[in-house]
Formats: structure tokens, sequence, C-alpha cells
């Protein structure tokens, strides 16, 4: 028991020590003289890290969505138009931006706990791309197919203030994603993902729960949404279309959904390497489908449980050997 | 009174497309359990391999069609093979090895060919004149051979040997597999004639309307949308739901604008979903 707590302990210490020191590296980097266009992904990745995050949150009361970009598109939209049209302060629409998208989202979600599993899958599926025939019927406000542009940006055209303020909100919203996951909360929602009937049976209001859940993912969904609406300036169709929802499952999958690190990983890798290898053009989808593929193949627990992967891998001359299960985790038994 | 009956032979040629592209979808979700988001790309590339025969290489309409057909049957074993199989019952991985398929499959046509429209010749040029209605010929062609193979797909299904394993392996593929079901080539065997369907409509769609690398987008969506509507496993309620389907995208454009129409099936979809997963007709899958 002290020995398991012990290693538990340097295993979090480790991990806090390394997340801070890539927390100064990111901060001090536009002091060392960042160049313009890096910056700008780098603020990119950080918006998307949050999104990609908040879905694994979801994903943790066992509520795969394909359609949480939708919600990003609602705290943007909102933000964007009340700051466009009635010349509000940033400061001000933004959080209105996120308490509507927060709204809409507790609103939705009572009626979606009526379906598990793949089901909610296609119920949010259709939810993101109903979001998209709403913002084609009011297309007066939302500019339709060529979306709105010129919203007010929050600090001018200089992107070192959006760096850090992108930097500032990435570990805020992570700092309270993992606090969640890692709390009473957090450990109820793996309940019902588990088993929604053993958690009901042991007196977890699942409704309530998975309410709960999709409510707070979303909220986060809509903080990188607002901060999206102001850093670009331009929302059209295509930014939150059914293919950014499905980049972002992907960039959470392919980071690994088991672990904390995932999405963080999965999305800087997918931004990160395709940006690198921009000089190819139109061969940069087969670049992603080809780390699509790599990762599928040849490491079932994605990019984050690498480490844990060959650490078994070595292990594997003692007496343990490790068996599949149905989500692509690696179980050792003895 | 001439749009109705416009409107009603649009929305008999669409339901023929979508019931052939949702049966294939619906084949492959009952047999393997998997959601092949890829099955739009496949569609796309049948349309284009009976381009790039038929334009690019001159051979007969006809024949190039057949070929496609084949070509992407033979396609879809390697699909089940390499793709599917290894992911068998792991959804998140399953998703995102379609994801990777449709890009690889879109990313290539647009490569080769360029992302700009194109048009496939007609198979049958000519307009068909009944009385005071008159029809474009290539759409009683696609209902006709929409029609037939629908036909056929239901013997197969309901009449055959290999039609009653597939329905076996969908009920249950563990007892099926005690029963001495090869359930894995009963699912390729579902592969090849879904990919080979979606390649005919594919190619019959692109002599209607026309043809760009992302044309598997919306069709795909409009599968999904028939097997939600008529549920998992019933092939009658697949030619309702298609027909539902067809009807309502025929009309809703005429008579509202097509955002609302878009809006309204939408939420058609969802409440049914919200309310009766398991479709009109079809029972729940997991």
């Amino acid at each position: 028991m002290r020995i398991g707590s012990s290693i538990t302990l340097r295993k979090k210490v480790t991990s806090i020590v390394a997340y801070a020191a890539i927390i100064v590296f990111l901060a001090l980097l536009p002091t060392l003289g960042l160049p313009v266009y890096p910056m700008h992904t780098l603020i990119g990745v950080f918006i998307w890290i949050i999104v990609a995050s908040s879905l694994r949150l979801l994903d943790l009361s066992g509520q795969g969505s394909i359609g949480h970009a939708a919600f990003m598109a609602i705290g943007a939209y909102t933000s964007g138009i009340l700051a466009k049209f009635l010349g509000w302060s940033p400061w001000i629409t933004m959080p209105i931006g996120v308490i509507a998208t927060a709204a809409v989202a507790f609103l939705v979600a009572v009626p979606f706990t009526r379906v598990r599993g793949i089901y909610f899958t296609m119920v949010s599926l259709f939810f993101g791309i109903g979001v998209l025939a709403v913002n084609q019927v009011f297309s007066k406000f939302t500019g339709g197919y060529s979306g709105i542009g010129s919203i007010p940006l929050l600090f001018g055209y200089d992107k070192t203030p959006y760096y850090y303020f992108c930097l500032v909100l990435l570990v805020v919203c992570l700092g309270i994603i993992y606090r969640l996951e890692h709390s009473r909360i957090g450990l109820t929602w793996k309940a019902v993902a588990q088993s929604h009937s053993v958690a009901s049976s042991i007196g977890i209001n699942e409704s309530w729960q998975r309410i709960l859940c999709l409510g707070v993912s979303c909220c986060i969904a809509g903080i990188a949404g607002v901060a999206y609406a102001h850093y670009y300036s331009l929302l059209t169709q295509d930014t939150f279309s059914f293919n950014t929802s499905i980049n972002v499952f992907v960039y959470m999958t392919v980071g690994g959904p088991r672990y904390f690190a995932g999405p963080i990983l999965g999305t800087a890798a997918l931004i990160l390497i395709p940006e690198q290898l921009r000089s190819l053009r139109e061969y940069v989808p087969f670049i992603f489908a080809g780390i699509l593929l790599i990762v599928l193949f040849l490491m079932p627990q994605g990019l984050a449980g690498l480490l844990e992967q060959f650490k078994q891998k070595f292990a594997r001359s003692s007496k343990t050997e490790s068996v599949e299960t149905d989500d692509g985790v690696s179980k050792r038994v003895p | 009174m001439d749009t109705i009956i416009t409107c009603t032979v649009n929305g008999l040629v669409l339901s023929a497309i979508y019931i052939l592209v949702a049966l294939g979808f619906s084949l492959q979700l009952s047999i393997m359990g998997i959601f092949n988001f890829a099955h739009g790309a496949i569609y796309m590339i049948g349309a284009y391999i009976t381009y790039g025969l038929s334009v690019g290489l001159g051979l007969n309409p006809w024949v190039s069609l057949l070929l496609s057909v084949i070509l992407v049957g033979a396609f879809g074993l390697f699909v089940e093979r390499f793709c599917f199989r290894p992911f068998q019952s792991k959804i998140t991985r399953m998703i995102v090895m379609a994801i990777a398929l449709i890009l690889i499959l879109q990313t290539a046509v647009e490569v080769t060919l360029g992302g700009v429209t194109r048009a496939l010749p007609a198979f049958v040029p000519g307009i068909l004149r009944v009385g005071f209605i008159s029809v474009d010929a290539e759409r009683v062609l696609t209902f006709c051979i929409g029609a037939v193979l629908l036909v056929a797909m239901t013997y197969l299904i309901q009449r055959t040997q290999i039609g009653q394993q597939m329905l076996a392996v969908a009920q249950d593929a563990e007892g099926a597999a005690l029963q001495g079901i090869d359930t894995h080539r009963t699912a390729a065997i579902a592969t090849v004639i879904a990919c080979a369907t979606a390649a005919l409509s594919g190619s019959l769609m692109a002599t209607i309307f026309s043809m760009n690398p992302f044309m598997g987008d919306n069709i795909l969506l409009k599968a999904i949308q028939v097997t939600i509507l008529s549920g998992i496993g019933s092939i009658g309620g697949i030619l309702a739901g298609g027909l539902i389907m067809g009807l309502l995208n025929a009309f809703l454009p005429v008579l509202t604008e097509a955002s609302i129409g878009e809006l309204i099936t939408i939420l058609i979809v969802i409440l049914i979903l919200l309310i009766r997963p398991k479709g009109l007709f079809g029972y729940e899958l997991f």
C-alpha cells in the first residue's frame, strides 16, 4: 500500500513538473522571438486543444459526440453577432456567448439523455448538422454560407496578446478538466460510462450526471468558440461544419481518449505535422491519413499510450501477457 | 399539377438511389456493427471510375459502368479484409479508419482529376413524353435499374442461403458462428454488395446531377437518415424510409425555402432518434 501510493505520488509529481515545464516554455516562446506565422499556428493549436479536451471530458461519461463543433459555433456566433451588430465590447459578449452555449447545452441535454451509446453519437451528429441548417435559415444575421466577417478583434492586430490570452485560457480550461476528472464527479461519470445500470443501482442519478457532463463539456467548447470568433474575426459555414466535428473527434481518438494528455498530443501532432509539410499542398491530406493509419495499426492506445505500450513490451518477458479489450485498451492479466 | 408530377418523379428517382445506398450502409451496420462513414466516398469513387473509363479511355458507357461496379466491388473485398476486420466492435477506431479512407479516396481524386465539378454523359440521352408529362429518360432508367436491383437484393436476402446467413449474423454473430456460418465470409460478401451498389448508384447519380470529389458527403448523410428512419435490419423499412426521405427531399424545397426544408428533415430524424431509437420498423442494435 505504501509503495503503491509513493509510486503514484512520484508519477503525479513527474507529470506536474512536466506540464509546468511545457507551460513555462510556451510562455517564454514569444520573448525568444517567435515569428508571426508559427505564433498564429500555435494559437490555433491552443484553441483546438481546448475543444478536443472538452470532447474527452464528454467521452468520460460514455457520450461519444461527433457534433461538438456545433456548440463551439453557438458560442462563437452569439458573441460575434452581438459584438458586430450591437457594437458591444468583446469582453462583454464573450461571457454571454459562453453562457448561451451552456444554456443550449443544458436544454438539449435533457432530451438527449433518452439515448445512449451509438444512438447518442447519431443524435449529436444530426444536432451538429441541424445547427448548420439553423445558420442557413437565419442567414440574415449569420451570413449563411459566406458567414460573418470583420468581427471586432479582442486586442488589435498584434498576435502576442492573443497568444498569452489563449495560453491562459488553455491552462485554466485544462486545469478545470483535470480537477473535474479526478474529483468525485469525474469518478461518477466514469461509473456511468462503464455501466449505467450498476451506476443507477448504487444511487447515482444517471440522467443528471450525463446532463451535467454535457453542459460542462459544451461550456468549455463554447469558451474555445468565443476565443476563435474574436481572434480569427471570420466565421463561415465551413468553420464549424461536420468535418470540424469529425476532426476534433479524430484529434481525441488519435491522441488516446484514455489519457489526459491524449487530446493534447493528438491535436498538436495532427495540426503541427501537416503544417510543417505545407509545401506538399494538395498531398497534405495523405499525410493526415497516414498519421491516422499509423496510429490505428501500431498504437492501439493512441499517441499518449505509447510510453505504456513500450513498458509493456519490455515487461512481457516476465509472466504477464497483454489482452486487448473492447475499446482498444490493453489490460495486463497475470 | 405539373409541379406535383415532376416532384413525384424526382422524388421516386431520389428514393431509388437513397434506398440503394442506404441498403448497403445498413447491411454493413447490421452485419459488422460498423458505421461505415466511407460509404459516401466509395459512392464517389464509383462515379469517378465510370467517368475515367467512359470519358478518359473512351469505352462504351455501359461497359465502363459494369467495370466500375466490378472494380469497386473488389475494392470492397480489400476494405473489409484490411480496414474493417482488424477493428471489429471498436466503434471509435472504426470511425477514424473510415475518416482515413475518405481522406485517401477524396485526395486521390482531387490530385489526379482536380476538384472541379464534372458531368458524366447520359447513358440514354433524350426525353420521354407520356401524354403531357415529359421526363428525362435518364431518370426513368435510374429508377428502373434501382427498382430491379432492389427486387434482386430483397430476393437475395430473403430467399437465398447467403442472405439467410447474413440475417443470422446480423441477429447474433456468435450464435451464427456456432451454427457453422463463416462470419468473415458473410461480412466480406455484404461489403462487396454494398460497395458495388454504391458504385452503381454513384454512376447513375452522376449522370443526373454533377460529380465532384465531395459528392459522397451528402448522400452519406441521406443514407444515415434513411437508416435511422427505417431502423436496422428491416428491408421493408428501408424501402419505406427511402421513399419518405426521397419524397420529402423532392417536395420540401418546392414548398418552402431549401434551408428550411433541410431543417425540417433533420428535426424529423432527431425526433425519431429521441422518441423511437430503433426506427419505425427495425430493432435496437445495442
